[in-house]
């Protein structure tokens, strides 16, 4: 008798499939099925836009439409600060000028009563050559100049900034600038020594006219001392004095026989002129104003000319205060809702056992953990998207309203750049944050344990940044993931003018994506510890 | 003979029937279920762990915020405050320890046989009540005394001397005897109320997310520039946090939007309400 060959039982099932999108539907569906979750994800959004329109709408009663003396709208739009003293001629259709500066000193003005180790230098003063459209406050430019703290700069347009040699000027190592002219564009050009040139930049100013006004400027902006005490503001402003030395001037272009004419552009928002009550903060303020300042001074005599300016400053208005980046803070609700669910996505399959079945059924734990993040990123990232999007422009609105002007705190559309930072940047930010907060739940398998990691790492430096003095408060803006907040800023801020960025008034250390990459290196190395975790322990 | 047997006017038939078998005891006395409460916190490890957590975070940043604080000539800074800041980022392991208490009852389906055993809920309540006082006021006293101490040791150093108006940090100086007392007196509350949300919400994730918004966004936002002063100060002086740690204020009482007393109280307020809701709500459901 002939035994049959028997063969194992096999199942008639296909094999289990564990690819990645296979995974990912998995997650996907484990993440929608459960109500609650879903629940919570879409008050996280709603919350999120609730909080921001309702901190827009009682925050506006602080500051009334007159409080902002803004001096001019610049070529953007923007409000700028255009004040300084100019020794002008005429510049028709191509030319150049060109300078040799050989000193610049700044201090601030006598008289103010400051002891001595207070003593400042605006690193931000400046002097050299400029081509403007004309006499008007806010008229397009293009500037070379030397600085006491950044060297040769050239700047343009307000917004504009690019450096050319480092270094203080002296009479020993003294600075030659020169502008070129040609049609609508306009080059700068630096040199240590008069023969040898390197170019710093080229600006096309929209709309120079054929005769343009070229020249001298000198321009001191005050000095701003800021001291942050348990959520109060003790800021200084100092009145400060340029003075600065030029030769060697040669103007081509201009008319035949014209003469240089001296003058102050624009008015003051400094000592002597409107005071500039946006500087001065809401508790504990300080708008000191000491003395007077002496008027802006020139002299020319045997090709020597001699500059000085106080309280001026050629450059983009910036406000202490950001008021939608701070209403936007209300996101801080929905954030803790998010960070809820990011933990819980993992911590919950721990409590219910679950986890042993998914991994069962997907043995590569690495691609598990990668799946769920992709689908708590992404499901937070959408739902931001919406509550940001929606929020944003009713805030702006509001505060607009309440009596934030447009001019200096702009509205920004949501197609704009700036506007884009601020909703897709929400977005991003709560999607990473999701993610850290999974992580925290895998490494800890506890809630509680995994929600408080969260909320320590990614909220509590925020309020202790506020309590604490400035500086340990910036580094913790700089270190942990709550940098990435500087993503919600309403105002972009300036390296090239000097402003008070307090955590208090919503200003970050970091640049915006700068501070996200921050958040980001965390959730990376969240995800590698979570995953070599999942690896080395059972279920 | 206790009040179960008597129930009704008549003994209870049960009871007689059992009466011969074994001392029966209608209620757990509250002395049992407090030792019962006492065993099982203390033989979880997480306890131990989140203790030492709110002590070093408290005493640790506390003693970082002491150092970061300069006084280089006058300055209107609060040492004593100053000392304590570290009771921010520590109360969230208070938080998380009181929440647990009750919360990883409902999660692991402890909480039945503990009302099988103690079936006066609000004598359970209770005796958690009591172990979780005694355990972090006690661990708040250690913590308290060791940022007090460290901003003994560092303010004079960084100007906060006799020569600017300072007194050494001292607890024989009234105000910061008040101060220091209050913070743990604030911790103990701390935790009281999220033992009584943790009971009302049985779910530890949500809880813990509910009190971390109390305790750290609403401190936040009453803090921002943007707020008109109005606003302000009805967040500082309703929301539990921030009224309850005026009580470490020790210059300048007359310029806080809420006394220290009474914005203790304010918190007492709060706890009570949570205690009295997750009571109410641990009587009248299921478990």
């Amino acid at each position: 008798m002939s035994t049959g060959t028997m063969s194992p039982y096999q199942s008639g099932q296909r094999p289990g499939r564990d690819d990645f999108p296979h995974l990912l539907r998995a997650e996907w569906t484990k993440f929608r099925t459960v109500r609650g979750w879903v629940i919570a994800m879409v008050a996280a959004a709603v919350l999120t836009g609730l909080a921001v329109v309702a901190l827009a709408g009682i925050g506006g009663g602080q500051q009334n439409p007159g409080a902002h003396p803004v001096a001019a709208i610049g070529p953007g739009g923007q409000a700028v600060t255009d004040h300084f003293y100019f020794v002008r001629q005429s510049l028709a259709g191509h030319g150049s000028i060109t300078v040799r500066v050989t000193s610049l000193a700044d201090n601030e003005l006598p008289g103010q009563g400051l002891p001595a180790h207070y003593l400042p230098a605006q690193p931000w003063a400046k002097a050299g050559i400029i081509i403007k459209a004309g006499t008007k406050p806010g008229s397009a430019y293009a500037a070379v100049m030397v600085t006491p703290g950044h060297g040769v700069r050239m700047q343009y347009d307000f917004t504009h900034d690019a450096a050319g040699l480092a270094g203080p000027v002296s009479a020993a190592s003294p600075r030659w600038l020169r502008l070129t002219r040609s049609g609508d564009t306009v080059t700068g050009y630096d040199s240590a020594d008069g023969t040898h040139w390197a170019e710093i930049g080229t600006a096309r100013l929209a709309g120079l006219p054929a005769t343009a006004q070229a020249g001298l400027f000198a321009a001191s902006p005050q000095y701003l001392q800021a001291v942050q005490q348990f959520a109060n503001n003790n800021n200084a402003f100092y009145d400060t004095q340029a003075t600065a030395a030029f030769d060697h001037v040669r103007l081509t272009g201009g008319q035949p026989g014209g003469a240089w004419r001296g003058g102050v552009i624009g008015f003051p928002t400094g000592p002597g002129g409107q005071r500039d009550i946006s500087r001065c903060g809401p508790s504990g303020q300080d708008c000191r104003k000491i003395g007077s300042a002496p008027a802006a001074r020139f002299s020319q005599a045997a090709g020597r000319f001699t500059l000085s300016d106080s309280g001026g400053d050629i450059a983009p208005y910036i406000t202490d205060v950001d008021p939608l980046g701070l209403v936007l803070k209300g996101s801080l609700i929905g954030l803790i809702a998010v960070i809820a669910l990011g933990a819980m996505f993992i911590t919950a399959e721990y409590r219910r056992g679950l986890i042993r079945t998914t991994f069962s059924a997907s043995p590569r734990r690495g691609r598990v953990l990668a799946a769920k993040a992709v689908v708590i990123g992404s499901a937070t990232f959408v739902a931001g998207l919406v509550g940001a999007a929606i929020a944003v422009p009713i805030a702006e609105r509001k505060l607009h309203a309440g009596g934030w002007v447009s001019s200096v705190f702009p509205v920004w559309s949501l197609t704009s750049g700036h506007g884009l930072q601020i909703v897709l940047g929400t977005a991003a930010l709560l999607a990473v944050a999701a993610v850290l907060a999974l992580c925290a739940g895998a490494v800890l398998r506890s809630s509680a344990g995994a929600i408080t990691a969260g909320v320590v790492v990614l909220i509590v430096p925020l309020l202790l940044a506020v309590v604490l003095p400035q500086g340990p408060g910036d580094w913790l803006l700089r270190l942990t993931p709550a940098a990435a907040f500087g993503l919600q800023q309403g105002t972009p801020h300036y390296s090239q003018v000097m402003s008070f960025c307090q955590p208090y008034n919503g200003c970050f250390p970091l640049s915006p994506w700068y501070g996200f990459a921050v958040l980001c290196v965390w959730a990376a190395a969240g995800l590698a510890l979570a995953t070599y975790l999942l690896r080395r322990r059972d279920a | 003979m206790t009040r179960a047997l008597s129930a009704g006017g008549a003994p209870l038939r049960g009871a007689a029937l059992l009466r011969g078998a074994a001392p029966l005891r209608g209620a757990t006395p509250l002395r049992e279920a407090v030792h019962a409460e006492w065993t099982k916190l203390r033989t979880v490890p997480s306890t131990g762990w989140l203790l030492l957590t709110a002590i070093v975070l408290t005493a640790g940043v506390g003693a970082l915020t002491t150092t970061a604080e300069k006084c280089p000539a006058s300055c209107g800074a609060d040492p004593t405050k100053l000392s304590l800041t570290g009771i921010l980022p520590g109360q969230a392991a208070i938080a998380v320890l009181a929440v647990l208490v009750m919360t990883s009852e409902y999660s692991s389906g402890m909480i039945r046989i503990t009302l099988t055993a103690v079936p006066r809920r609000a004598t359970a309540m209770a005796a958690k009540a009591i172990i979780l006082s005694g355990v972090v006021l006690t661990a708040g006293t250690v913590a308290v005394l060791a940022s007090v101490l460290a901003g003994r040791l560092i303010l004079p150093g960084n100007g906060f001397s006799a020569a600017h108006g300072f007194a050494a940090l001292s607890l024989g100086n009234g105000p910061t005897l008040r101060a220091a007392a209050g913070s743990v007196l604030y911790l103990g509350l701390i935790a009281l109320f999220s033992l009584g949300l943790g009971t009302a919400l049985r779910d530890s994730g949500a809880s813990i997310a509910v009190i971390l918004s109390l305790l750290y966004i609403v401190p936040l936002l009453s803090d921002l520039g943007v707020l008109a002063p109005a606003w302000k100060h009805r967040l500082q002086e309703y929301g539990p946090a921030t009224a309850g740690l005026a009580i470490q204020a020790t210059r300048n009482l007359p310029k806080l939007p809420i006394g220290p007393w009474p914005g203790l109280g304010v918190l007492a307020a709060w706890t009570a309400a949570a205690l009295l809701a997750g009571g109410l709500l641990l009587r009248l459901r299921d478990v």
